[in-house]
């Protein structure tokens, strides 16, 4: 087991298309890496990248139009749909949300072979400076991660604090562009794609190392 | 000793998952403080724990019995009372009234209640001695409508406290409130701790971190943090919002 990835996604593509008889592709969504440890992992990107269909894909939600995701191994797409959550939950704000498209009967599909989730998929959590829940969150994120679960984190960053947390909490990044995406290791590394720097605009400055 | 205790409560709402595994204990005589974001799942899983909703997974264990599915008005005859987020009062009642109404041998009466209240000598010195508690006395023969906000928050209290549970619980005591009233309010629940073991659920973390023993943080459907308000005060983005304060 120790040579499973905890995720991996292998040539996950993700088509929309519009009409008939004449199709034209709408969205694409290319995602292929793999994460073999626990870590947190933040993601970024421009609203309709693909941030949220590739939670979906990872959490077993929608169905990739090839590919696989292996959660720990097990191809989450291949799991009974009410046991997926016990491979990766996906958190939407501040409710955890199970809506999965029905491909098969669930007495066709696989037991899921973990109890507790492995992969927690935080999307968009709501991170208010005022309250202090912040800190309990960004504790829950590393105690998950200390119990050996990854943990995913899409931020939409629109002040510079929601920046400072990624970079104090995250080990490593995604960005989501147009359905393509970029692995960074670290955050100065993130800081260097072009693209990144457009997106964040003015909140780079004075986030550069 | 744990007085009351869920282990591992599930509930969901269509997709939505509410609660995933929650697992609880509050101690006998202990304040004891549930807080979270809006749309955390607090309320309900204070009806869970009250028994106006059944979880789908896991156990309510109340003195070691369990409680688990059991509707509301038998977890009541346990000892367990609690009071609402929204006021329960009767509008055209009096403040004694309100509270002898609530006294369990008046309940068992029924319907014959009301021709004997009026002479039931021993239930309203039973229910002015709840008044005096809550420290409404003097206020017996107010309407209920007429008493300030604060003082309608107290008189829940003590319909609550007419049945001489064990253990109360209090969905946000303190939505509405002023800080005068707030004040007289935690000094309300300071002085009941004596005899009942409390549960409060609260979003202002400063009346919390002032008044519980302990405290758990629910986000998510899930218990993300638990501890003493000494320790969880500790956090530097708690410490950094003041307590809430800045909200």
């Amino acid at each position: 087991m120790s040579n499973t990835p905890l995720l991996r996604l292998d040539q996950v593509h993700k088509t929309y298309n519009q009409g008939v008889f004449n199709k034209r592709i709408t969205f694409d969504l290319q995602a292929d890496f793999s994460i073999q440890k626990p870590a947190i992992v933040g993601i970024m990107g421009p609203n309709g990248s693909g941030k949220t269909t590739l939670f979906e894909l990872i959490t077993g939600s929608n169905n990739p139009s090839s590919g696989q995701v292996l959660c720990c191994g097990q191809d989450i797409h291949q799991v009974r749909s009410d046991q997926r959550d016990r491979l990766a939950i996906h958190y939407h704000q501040s409710y955890q949300v199970r809506h999965f498209r029905k491909r098969r009967p669930n007495f066709m599909l696989q037991p899921s072979q973990s109890d507790y989730p492995m992969v927690h998929l935080f999307d968009e959590p709501q991170f208010n400076t005022q309250d202090g829940y912040i800190g309990f969150m960004l504790d829950f994120f590393r105690r998950l991660r200390s119990e050996g679960r990854l943990v995913f984190l899409c931020v939409h960053p629109n002040e510079p604090f929601h920046l400072q947390i990624m970079r104090e909490i995250c080990e490593q990044y995604i960005f989501v562009q147009k359905g393509r995406l970029t692995q960074a290791p670290n955050f100065d590394s993130l800081l260097q794609n072009p693209d990144v720097t457009a997106y964040l605009g003015e909140l780079v400055d004075g986030q550069a190392a | 000793m744990a007085l009351f205790e869920a282990h591992h409560l599930h509930k969901r709402f269509a997709d939505q998952v509410v609660l995933e595994d929650i697992t609880l204990s509050f101690e006998v005589n202990q304040i004891s403080g549930i807080m979270g974001p809006n749309g955390a799942g607090k309320t309900t899983c204070f009806n869970v724990l009250t028994g106006r909703y059944r979880p789908d997974r896991g156990k309510v264990l109340f003195d070691g019995q369990d409680i688990t599915g059991l509707p509301p008005r038998k977890i009541a005859r346990h000892g367990i009372a609690r009071s609402f987020q929204m006021m329960n009062l009767f509008d055209e009642y009096t403040a004694l009234e309100n509270i002898v109404l609530a006294l369990p041998e008046v309940r068992a009466k029924g319907f014959s209640v009301l021709h004997d209240l009026a002479h039931d000598g021993s239930a309203q010195d039973r229910g002015a001695a709840v008044l005096a508690r809550i420290g409404l006395a003097g206020r017996e023969h107010t309407l209920s409508s007429a008493l300030s906000y604060g003082q309608r928050r107290a008189l829940e209290i003590g319909i609550a406290l007419a049945a001489e549970p064990r253990m109360l619980f209090l969905d946000e005591p303190t939505s509405g409130l002023g800080t005068d009233a707030t004040a007289t309010l935690a000094a309300l629940i300071q002085e009941i701790r004596k005899s009942v073991t409390i549960v409060i659920i609260e979003h202002d973390m400063k009346f919390l971190f002032d008044l519980a023993d302990r405290i758990a943080v629910i986000h998510w459907g899930q218990v993300i943090a638990q501890g003493s308000p000494e320790a969880l005060g500790e956090n530097e983005w708690v410490r950094a919002s003041n307590l809430g304060a800045l909200a």
